[in-house]
């Protein structure tokens, strides 16, 4: 455990934060990252996200709290990370990409760290403002989310050592392959509930003649 | 074991007061009432309020004996009115005649079934709307004689209204009156058959002067792109972008015209035209004066509802009654919905085709054409404070209405508009916590606003020497903490 999450880990995660072109390198290279504090820090964007739709000012915020749920936000996040590494490292397995499975999930893991923040931040000054002053509120997540993607970027970018045009372009296929790995999920799910529905009629069939 | 005792006894407390309390905010149910009263939330939620108005009596043509004669069951009646001098104008439209009653409807003053059309004896023919001005004569849409007759009170003819003429009229035109307003001027309204074009207005003279009030047809861009897809043969099959119909008219002391149109929608079932025509009703929070939010649904009872009438009541409030679901909706001068009460069914205050809506006296009267009976709603505690405090309110005397919404707030604790009146009370008194307090409970966000703005500069100003002490303190702090960690460095190199 103490491996995963040790201080150099934790300082590390910061440094890539402020330095991603570096840092995205040397977790490539040299294993500086950690897949489990990767994990950690979707799990704290999750409930960062939630809390913001929760408890952000009424001033800025039109949800009705009654259709906030953190446990079905905290699952959906944790599938949408998953299905994103999952169909990014097969897209980019044909493309040449160097990036392992991990680099992939410390990429994207880390990355959700300022979006959590400005989460945060923009939850507690939304406390403090008027109407007018939405902008700065809007402004503030804008920085932040947009910070973000753009590491997520880079980061993707040095995992597999990509050239930007090409990051973006298996960014682009990886979307379609997530739709893709969707579809066959859904046809899955659908075509074992018919086999299950089967089975389950042959055996009242035979409970109904006995 | 002893000593866990008073601690399972206090478990069983707290438990015993968890379940009072369920048992209190339970919700409120109208028990003895065929119909539910609610208002939808900001969020556009039902929410069930006490009753705004109570089923009185119903009163059916039976009831009454006119000249020793009995009066005899109404048929399909379609309108009703109330003329400035209390009297109460039926239109029995399947009896083909006009029943006056007493303004508390409780006698038959006069039936109009015949009137001298220049020494020839004239009748009516299924008079469908009826409508008195100022001067206290009478419209009568008389519509399957394709005319309007004006009679005076006593029933001479004063003049006959038919065939109007103009070049936006097609060749062959058939006039089939089916509603009529008057207004100040003696200038007529009539809401004719298969008129798409708006409300005819007719001079004082019985001149055809225009249209009124047209309703625009929007055509969406998605009904653009199949139109343009289509092939002509298809485009004959498709159905014609024509604009919905008016159902019915009243009009404000003001002059301004109230019209109740079926909109397949639900967002605007009732327009305020005025002497232009232009449409300048306010929607509200929700923008909506379709009547019910929650229409989703795919039997007869579920989809927008139909206003088939609309009538001005006082202070800006005015009340339309659908058809659909047999609710009547009570709109204030800004478009917010007041309360909603009333159903379909067989039951005393229940209808089965309701047809029109007036307030006659302060209740509102509705006519039921199947049910042949004129049905009577009486105001209870909680519609009349709404009503005095909205009236208030469009006074300008919101100061005045917060002993009322607070009243209001006894009856139904989450009442937005009470809320939000009682938080722009003390927003002018200068009591900013609560009516930040008050308007957040109102979902106003620009008033929460205004508030909390100057709740904000009010604690700043009060507590400058506070804050500027700690900055201060705090530029202090990092200069001498900077000096330290330098010192210590230098110490620690040397």
């Amino acid at each position: 455990m103490g491996k995963y999450f040790s201080k150099e880990k934790w300082q590390y995660m910061f440094y890539t934060i402020s330095h991603p072109m570096d840092g995205y390198y040397w977790i490539r290279h040299r294993d500086r990252g950690s897949v489990p504090l990767a994990i950690l820090m979707v799990v704290i964007f999750s409930f960062c996200f939630t809390a913001n739709r929760l408890l952000a000012s009424f001033v800025v915020n039109d949800l009705d709290p009654r259709d906030v749920d953190s446990l079905y936000e905290l699952v959906g996040v944790l599938a949408f990370y998953l299905l994103l590494c999952v169909s990014n490292w097969s897209v980019t397995c044909l493309m040449n990409g160097e990036g392992r499975m991990k680099d992939i999930a410390i990429a994207v893991g880390y990355a959700t760290v300022p979006m959590s923040v400005v989460l945060v931040l923009g939850t507690l000054i939304s406390q403090v403002i008027a109407d007018d002053e939405q902008a700065f509120y809007v402004l503030l997540l804008g920085v932040g989310i947009a910070y973000g993607i753009i590491m997520m970027l880079i980061g993707i970018m040095q995992v597999h050592n990509y050239t930007l045009g090409k990051t973006l372009l298996t960014l682009f296929i990886t979307f379609v392959a997530l739709l893709i790995i969707i579809f066959l999920i859904l046809l899955m799910s659908n075509l074992i509930g018919m086999v299950f529905n089967f089975f389950r009629s042959v055996y009242t069939e035979i409970i109904f003649r006995t | 074991m002893k000593r866990f005792k008073p601690l399972s006894r206090i478990i069983s407390l707290c438990m015993a007061a968890a379940v009072l309390s369920l048992s209190i905010g339970e919700e409120v149910h109208a028990t003895s009432l065929p119909y539910d009263t609610y208002n939808y939330d900001y969020r556009e939620y039902i929410h069930y309020t006490p009753a705004a108005y109570v089923p009185s009596t119903e009163i059916g043509g039976e009831n009454f004996t006119y000249n020793g004669e009995p009066v005899g069951r109404f048929l399909t009646p379609q309108d009703l009115c109330q003329a400035d001098d209390g009297d109460i104008y039926v239109a029995d439209t399947g009896n083909n005649r006009i029943v006056v009653l007493d303004s508390s409807m409780s006698k038959v003053v006069n039936i109009i079934t015949t009137f001298d059309n220049e020494g020839t004896e004239d009748s009516f023919n299924q008079p469908y709307g009826v409508c008195v001005s100022e001067n206290g004569q009478i419209y009568i849409a008389d519509s399957q004689n394709h005319r309007v007759v004006v009679l005076e009170k006593d029933g001479t003819l004063v003049k006959i209204v038919a065939n109007p003429q103009s070049e936006s009229l097609d060749d062959g035109y058939v006039f089939t009156p089916l509603k009529v307003a008057v207004d100040y001027a003696d200038r007529i309204y009539v809401i004719a058959q298969n008129m798409f074009e708006g409300i005819m207005v007719f001079e004082n003279d019985g001149k055809f002067a225009s249209f009124f009030g047209t309703i625009k047809v929007e055509i969406s861009l998605w009904d653009k792109f199949w139109k343009r897809l289509a092939t002509k043969e298809e485009r004959t099959q498709q159905q014609l972008y024509i604009p919905t119909e008016f159902t019915g008219i009243d009009i404000d002391p003001e002059g301004f015209v109230y019209a109740s149109n079926i909109d397949a929608t639900g967002v605007q079932g009732v327009r305020r035209l005025n002497p232009r025509g232009e449409d300048v009703i306010k929607k509200g929070e929700n923008k909506n004066v379709g009547g019910d939010l929650q229409i989703s649904g795919s039997s007869d009872y579920s989809g927008p509802s139909q206003f088939t009438d609309v009538a001005y009541r006082s202070n800006g409030i005015y009340s339309c009654l659908d058809r659909r679901r047999g609710r009547i909706f009570s709109y204030d001068h800004e478009g917010n919905l007041l309360y909603v009460f009333g159903g379909l069914g067989t039951q005393m205050g229940t209808f089965q085709l309701p047809v029109a809506v007036e307030d006659i006296g302060g209740r509102i009267v509705v006519l039921d054409a199947t049910k042949a009976a004129i049905i009577c709603f009486e105001v209870t505690e909680y519609g009349r404070l709404i009503n005095e405090a909205v009236a208030l309110r469009f006074d300008g005397d919101e100061a005045e209405a917060v002993g009322l919404w607070e009243r209001v707030l006894e009856l139904d604790e989450n009442n937005e508009l009470a809320n939000t009146g009682i938080g722009k009370a003390y927003l002018t008194a200068g009591d900013y916590v609560q009516a930040m307090k008050y308007l957040k409970l109102g979902m106003n966000r620009d008033y929460y606003s205004i508030a909390y703005r100057r709740y904000r500069n009010e604690m700043l100003t009060k507590n400058a020497s506070y804050f500027l002490t700690g900055i201060l303190i705090l530029i202090v702090a990092i200069i001498v903490i900077k000096k330290v960690v330098k010192k210590k460095k230098k110490g620690g190199a040397a």
